[in-house]
């Protein structure tokens, strides 16, 4: 596969995975413009950066990582000028069908935007775009055993704030 | 026997191996809680992902969609500095502002003939310049052409305005070296060494990822559309750190093919 052949496959599948890196942003970010922000951020970077995509690498992890990258780059620049940023109840203007849905789901998505960033990070690479641990932990740069107990003292957050304990038997 | 909620998280997750799968299972016939608590961990990742699989399905941006397709339009788009010069010539005006805002692929090709235009951005105003016109050519002049003849990638901080990219002999037995510098959109650039000065053969930026200060650091990699420049000419591999440091001692002088 030559140079041109592999980077326009890579053209069309970072397409197909925008709607996750969005999502994954908006986790990160809790804040819809800030994710889209950084996901074309991210999305510009990858294609100046192909050469670093290790063939064979999951391009969804990779991605993945570039976004969350990018993400701690704007914080560190919006730190450096003193900015003030984002209302940390972000995720209510989803909207869905019917109320009792609603209800469901902006519950879920409030109780998310609760967890500390460590914690919803975990949730989301885990729980929300499905990546295996490993995949989840070389995301996050942390040993797997790191990412095994974030992820379980966020699903315990949740299981709190949604009231699940013992639920679903 | 006693597992830990971990593992039963684990379980939930199907991350466990055969072996861990059965001792969970055999766990689960005989203690109810631990079935109860395996079942929880299946609630709430049905739960969570339920709740967010509405957003796959929205209309993603256009922005979005044109920056993941984005190097299709921009990739060819390397500025050949003849037609540079040329166009600025016809036009005979200086480019229009930069924008440091995102910058769709439209707009990319008037913004590269800027960079060339404006004499590099930041750097045009308050230091020497980085390139000056000689002889029908553009060469490297100050701390670009400093850079170009000292700096080693190896050895080179991350900091430093210029940064070194690949370095390597051309099939015209010229040493070239790709470079990029600090600047609001990241310029990037293919300079070779002939006659005594390093002549800029292609530069291109990177479509804009400034933020609101509108300023970028020299990245460490450079643009798909260079490394293209590189693939036409490049003769063999790249310089290894030995390599440059012996071209280096060369002073870039070209090699008799």
């Amino acid at each position: 596969m030559n140079t041109r052949e592999m980077s326009q496959s890579i053209h069309e599948q970072i397409v197909t995975l925008l709607p996750r890196l969005r999502r994954f942003a908006r986790n990160l970010t809790r804040n819809p413009h800030d994710a889209d922000d950084v996901v074309q951020i991210a999305v510009e970077r990858a294609l100046t950066r192909l050469d670093q995509w290790r063939s064979g690498a999951r391009l969804d992890s990779w991605m993945f990582k570039i976004v969350r990258n990018a993400w701690i780059d704007e914080l560190r620049s919006r730190g450096r000028r003193g900015k003030v940023f984002l209302a940390a109840e972000a995720g209510e203007n989803i909207g869905t069908d019917s109320m009792a849905r609603e209800t469901e789901l902006l519950s879920v998505q409030s109780a998310m935007a609760r967890l500390p960033e460590d914690q919803r990070e975990a949730v989301s690479l885990v729980l929300v775009e499905g990546l295996p641990y490993r995949e989840a932990a070389e995301v996050l740069d942390v040993p797997i055993g790191t990412l095994t107990s974030r992820l379980a003292r966020g699903r315990e957050a949740l299981q709190a704030l949604l009231g699940t304990e013992g639920e679903g038997t | 026997m006693t597992i830990s909620d971990e593992t039963l998280m684990a379980y939930a997750d199907g991350e466990l191996d055969a072996a861990e799968r059965a001792a969970v299972e055999s766990a689960m016939r005989e203690d109810p809680q631990i079935e109860a608590r395996v079942a929880a961990h299946r609630t709430l990742r049905r739960k969570v992902q339920s709740a967010y699989s509405a957003e796959l399905s929205e209309d993603v941006p256009e922005r979005l969609l044109a920056a993941a397709r984005g190097v299709e339009s921009t990739r060819s788009k390397v500025v050949n500095l003849w037609d540079a010069r040329a166009a600025m010539e016809r036009g005979g005006s200086r480019a229009r502002p930069l924008r440091p805002q995102w910058r769709t692929a439209g707009t990319i090709a008037a913004s590269l003939i800027a960079g060339v235009g404006l004499g590099f951005f930041m750097w045009g105003h308050s230091e020497p310049p980085l390139m000056r016109s000689a002889g029908g050519a553009l060469v490297a002049r100050g701390q670009l052409a400093q850079a170009l003849s000292n700096q080693l990638a190896a050895e080179q901080s991350h900091t430093s305005p210029v940064q070194i990219g690949v370095s390597f002999r051309a099939k015209s037995g010229d040493y070239c070296r790709t470079f990029a510098l600090s600047g609001a959109v990241s310029p990037s650039g293919l300079a070779c060494r002939h006659g005594g000065e390093w002549q800029i053969q292609s530069l291109t930026q990177e479509p804009g990822t400034a933020g609101d200060s509108g300023y970028r650091t020299a990245g460490s990699t450079i643009s798909e559309a260079i490394l293209q420049s590189v693939e036409r000419q490049i003769a063999g591999e790249p310089l290894d750190q030995a390599g440059e440091r012996a071209a280096r001692q060369r002073s870039w002088a070209a090699v008799d093919r």
